[in-house]
């Protein structure tokens, strides 16, 4: 059975996140927050545009690394949860799949309309997102166009997909198997593209 | 007191979940833990936590004034009982304000989002890290008294993830 993407994100988009009485969501192995997205965006924005620009870069490095620790994590969370078992597995045949069922569980999720459309199995991936709510910061810049890419959670969390897929076994220390892989974003909605595209690949070793 | 009114939607064009008219994301720990480290780490370059404490206030502060505009909530009680409850329906913890008046006041963290993720993924730590909760308690205290954006300094003087039962957060009139 190929995955079937729609039915993925019908299904996972009505799993809702319910604080426990102390105001708190465990799920998925990690204590789950749910924020106005505008909130993420602003502190991306500001602190981007704060520095200067020789060390704007380090600062969205930072930005992709926070994006990618929390897919790694949340990533191993959401395919081993029941929530998965249920929907998604019966589909699964190959790491492919998990990979292709993890952009749909992305993608209903609300981070990013975003879908696979290369990929060599344990070297690079390419994905282009339709839609992502990181795009949206492009309302802060004259003429809604943002100045760069600023996909850094679709980026980050790309590439810890690929870690999860081909970069060995889960660590939960993050000492191992994190940041087998790298991403990098070639286009964005933000700054005036149809999409947004992220290529990702192995990292040197 | 009121009931929190919470309706969800999900615009399956887009893919996009909202929270009472706004767009919400889910994120875990590891990520607001990550993006509190990078705000203390690039102290030097850019005031990150000041800016991580603004990006929460203006957030929280406008979904809280459309909520108490929606549902007509006009006492100040109600409006800090609505906002406590709105905390955890974040996923933030389990807030409460014991004391409060239009100058300032005090607010109480029993369980934190914030101090329990960072001491999961690092231990505890000697400085305080829940600068989001300095910004929504701000938020909450311009929204409960009709004051204008950025109206209180939150400063947190007691901290779960140093090491204590519970996180204080005293709210005062900004002295500019």
């Amino acid at each position: 059975m190929a995955i079937q993407r729609e039915k993925i994100i019908a299904d996972m988009s009505k799993v809702k996140a319910a604080a426990n009485p102390d105001g708190l969501i465990p799920a998925f192995n990690v204590l789950v927050n749910q924020l106005p997205a505008d909130f993420w965006n602003e502190f991306s924005r500001t602190m981007v545009d704060s520095v200067e620009p020789g060390v704007r870069e380090a600062i969205e490095g930072l930005l992709v690394n926070a994006a990618h620790e929390c897919g790694y994590h949340t990533g191993y969370g959401i395919i081993t949860s029941k929530e998965w078992d249920a929907v998604v597995k019966p589909m699964v045949r190959s790491v492919e799949d998990i990979l292709h069922g993890a952009f749909a569980v992305f993608t209903a999720w609300g981070w990013a309309d975003a879908e696979i459309v290369d990929l060599v199995p344990g070297q690079r991936m390419v994905v282009r997102a339709r839609d992502y709510y990181e795009a949206d910061i492009a309302q802060a810049y004259p003429g809604n166009r943002a100045p760069r890419c600023m996909g850094y959670m679709v980026c980050g969390v790309s590439a810890a997909f690929m870690d999860l897929a081909y970069g060995g076994e889960y660590d939960p220390t993050g000492q191992r198997g994190l940041y087998t892989f790298h991403g990098r974003q070639t286009k964005g909605i933000e700054r005036g593209d149809e999409c947004g595209e992220f290529v990702i690949e192995r990292s040197e070793a | 007191m009121e009931n929190l009114i919470l309706e969800h939607a999900f615009d399956a064009k887009r893919n996009r979940h909202y929270l009472n008219g706004h767009l919400v994301v889910m994120h875990c720990h590891h990520y607001a833990s990550l993006f509190t480290q990078l705000a203390l780490d690039a102290r030097e370059l850019v005031d990150g936590t000041r800016i991580l404490q603004e990006s929460a206030e203006d957030s929280f502060r406008c979904m809280l004034v459309e909520y108490f505009t929606r549902h007509q909530i006009h006492g100040v009680a109600e409006r800090i009982d609505i906002g406590c409850k709105l905390y955890g329906a974040f996923g933030l913890g389990l807030l409460e304000v014991p004391s409060n008046e239009s100058e300032g006041g005090e607010a109480v963290v029993r369980h934190s989002h914030l101090d329990e993720g960072w001491i999961r993924k690092w231990g505890t730590r000697q400085e305080a890290v829940n600068f989001i909760t300095c910004g929504y308690v701000a938020a909450l205290f311009a929204a409960a008294y009709d004051r204008p954006p950025k109206s209180f300094t939150v400063t947190e003087t007691q901290s779960i993830v140093r090491g204590a039962d519970r996180s204080v957060f005293q709210a005062r009139t900004r002295q500019e």
